[in-house]
């Protein structure tokens, strides 16, 4: 059958009606354009005429509808997650081939992810946990810190800070000309000297930042309380 | 016929040029503190200060026995909620058990007064409506309420024209530079009780404990001896400064004043230290200053400018008389 098939479409392209009826010619088209391996092997026979006549083009003109769509669909399913419901079943789906360890902390994770995207649900959430409030006080002690770390961050960016001006004294030291401290290693050590004296300088200036940071964030803390 | 409209046309549009700005300024804020008490609503907003953002959502409405339910929670980071239910209002934060307080408003990023009597700000501020601009997508008016002395922040409110509820809010310096920003993102009016609200009504509210604990003017060994105009003592006590988890507790003479719109804390103690130069830093709007002269450490808390705080700490000195201090206090003087 698709023997005969092929032999028709050969003669098709050779420009030569299988029959000289044309209704069966136009049925061959329709029954080539619907079978794929038959327009595969019209593509292929086009192919083997164009080499033979000399035809072909200096660089092979691929068909690129196949790969193209094949890219596309491709793309199409990562182009389309589903958020939050599709995660959350994938991670418990996974949970069921997982091992033990694995499974609770997937868990959590598809808790997590859910919780992000559900703000009022979460937030139901808290309001039942108000009658617990022992995490909340948990999670307190790391707060603490990095609370202090953040205020540190603000408070250097606006304060003033008298100490500041002593730092640029060894730096207008430094601006000498070159040849003057090859000359005199005296003065290299004085430098190193200050350099030393500038390290412990920094040093106690840090810590005394660190002083006038938990001095200013106290007394914030304590203003937002009595405000109350 | 004609001619008759267009004097008539006129006539009206003279009327509303007489009303004077700051009357309908005033009247636009009188709504704007009816419709915060009053009105149903959901909203979201954000803070903007120390080029950081932090999102809140805020549910407010009132229940079928006049009863006003609240909440106020920060979206980011720990957990900073604020429940409220009628007077009793309830704070879960990080480092702290949840307690209640009896209160009437809740601590916000929105200033207490504007739920309250606006008119007693009228004194040193001037309220002005400037004009009408988009915010949120609706109308919105912009008012300033602006200091009448150097020793203040400004206030810029664009208010919702229909429900005369914050659309924005603005804290500016005196030369008109940002400092802190309030932007609803969210506005919801709401017919019924939002869900949060129906529980929150049938949630039982932590202890409530007491926060004013001595109210010892007579105590007090130091004196504030300037304020701006307009500022009164709402607390005066000694208590320990809590030194954020690191021991060394000190104790400080604390005195709270208040214009209506702005709060300023007063700290006072001796030192070991006989000089220190003043050092401040900003957070939003919030200036918090600190200095030590001649053995005395002062430090101003309080969304005020920075010559207001040096001023105020510069005029420390000691109470003359113990039992005239509140007085003092209460009739406070300009320089």
């Amino acid at each position: 059958m698709s023997e005969i098939k092929s032999e028709s479409v050969s003669s098709l392209i050779d420009n030569y009606s299988p029959s000289a009826d044309d209704n069966i010619s136009t049925h061959l088209v329709d029954n080539m354009l619907k079978d794929e391996s038959l327009s595969s092997t019209w593509q292929n026979y086009h192919l083997i005429g164009d080499v033979l006549r000399d035809e072909v083009p200096q660089s092979l003109q691929l068909d690129l509808s196949q790969t193209i769509a094949e890219a596309i669909a491709q793309e199409a399913t990562i182009l389309s997650p589903n958020s939050s419901t599709q995660a959350a079943s994938q991670a418990l789906a996974y949970n069921h081939d997982s091992s033990a360890g694995d499974t609770f902390v997937d868990k959590e994770e598809s808790i997590q992810t859910s919780n992000v995207v559900n703000a009022i649900d979460r937030f139901k959430a808290k309001m039942s946990n108000l009658i617990k409030p022992m995490g909340q006080v948990a999670i307190a002690a790391s707060a603490a810190a990095l609370m202090i770390v953040g205020v540190q961050y603000n408070v250097a960016d606006s304060s003033i800070t008298p100490s500041q001006v002593v730092q640029t004294v060894p730096l207008s030291g430094y601006a000498n000309p070159v040849s003057f401290s090859v000359q005199s290693p005296q003065i290299e050590q004085t430098y190193q000297n200050q350099q030393q004296t500038q390290q412990a300088m920094d040093e106690q200036l840090a810590a005394e930042k660190i002083a006038q940071h938990r001095r200013l964030q106290s007394l914030l803390q304590d203003h937002k309380q009595q405000i109350k | 016929m004609k001619l008759l409209v267009l004097i008539l046309l006129l006539l009206s549009f003279n009327i509303s040029a007489v009303t004077p700005e700051t009357e309908s300024a005033k009247l636009l804020l009188e709504r704007f503190s009816q419709s915060l008490r009053h009105l149903n609503f959901t909203a979201s907003f954000v803070v903007v200060k120390n080029n950081q953002v932090k999102p809140y959502h805020w549910f407010h409405g009132v229940a079928d026995n006049n009863q006003e339910l609240e909440i106020l929670t920060q979206l980011n980071g720990f957990r900073h909620d604020i429940l409220r239910q009628g007077k009793m209002v309830s704070y879960i934060e990080p480092e702290q058990e949840p307690y209640s307080m009896i209160s009437n408003d809740i601590q916000g990023p929105i200033p207490s007064i504007f739920r309250g009597d606006i008119s007693q700000l009228e004194e040193n501020y001037r309220f002005i409506s400037v004009g009408r601009s988009r915010i949120l997508g609706r109308v919105a008016q912009l008012i300033r309420i602006v200091a009448k002395d150097k020793y203040r922040l400004s206030y810029w409110l664009w208010l919702d024209q229909k429900t005369a509820l914050p659309l924005k809010i603005a804290i500016l310096t005196r030369k008109g530079s940002l400092l802190e920003q309030v932007q609803f993102t969210h506005i919801e009016m709401n017919d019924e009780l939002s869900d949060n609200l129906i529980q929150l009504q049938s949630t039982e509210l932590p202890k409530v404990i007491s926060s004013s604990n001595q109210q010892n003017h007579s105590n007090l060994s130091w004196q504030v001896d300037w304020l701006p105009r307009g500022f009164k003592v709402l607390k005066s006590n000694k208590h320990n400064l809590n030194t954020y988890n690191r021991g060394g507790d000190r104790a400080v003479e604390f005195m709270l004043f208040s214009d209506g719109l702005v709060d300023i804390s007063v700290y006072v103690n001796s030192s070991q230290e006989k000089f220190r130069d003043p050092e401040y830093a900003n957070d939003g709007a919030t200036m918090v200053f600190n200095h030590i002269a001649q053995g005395i450490e002062v430090s101003v808390v309080g969304d005020i400018p920075l010559i207001t705080a040096k001023k105020i700490a510069k005029s420390i000195g000691p109470a003359i008389i113990n039992n005239a201090v509140s007085d003092d206090l209460n009739s406070v003087r300009e320089p």
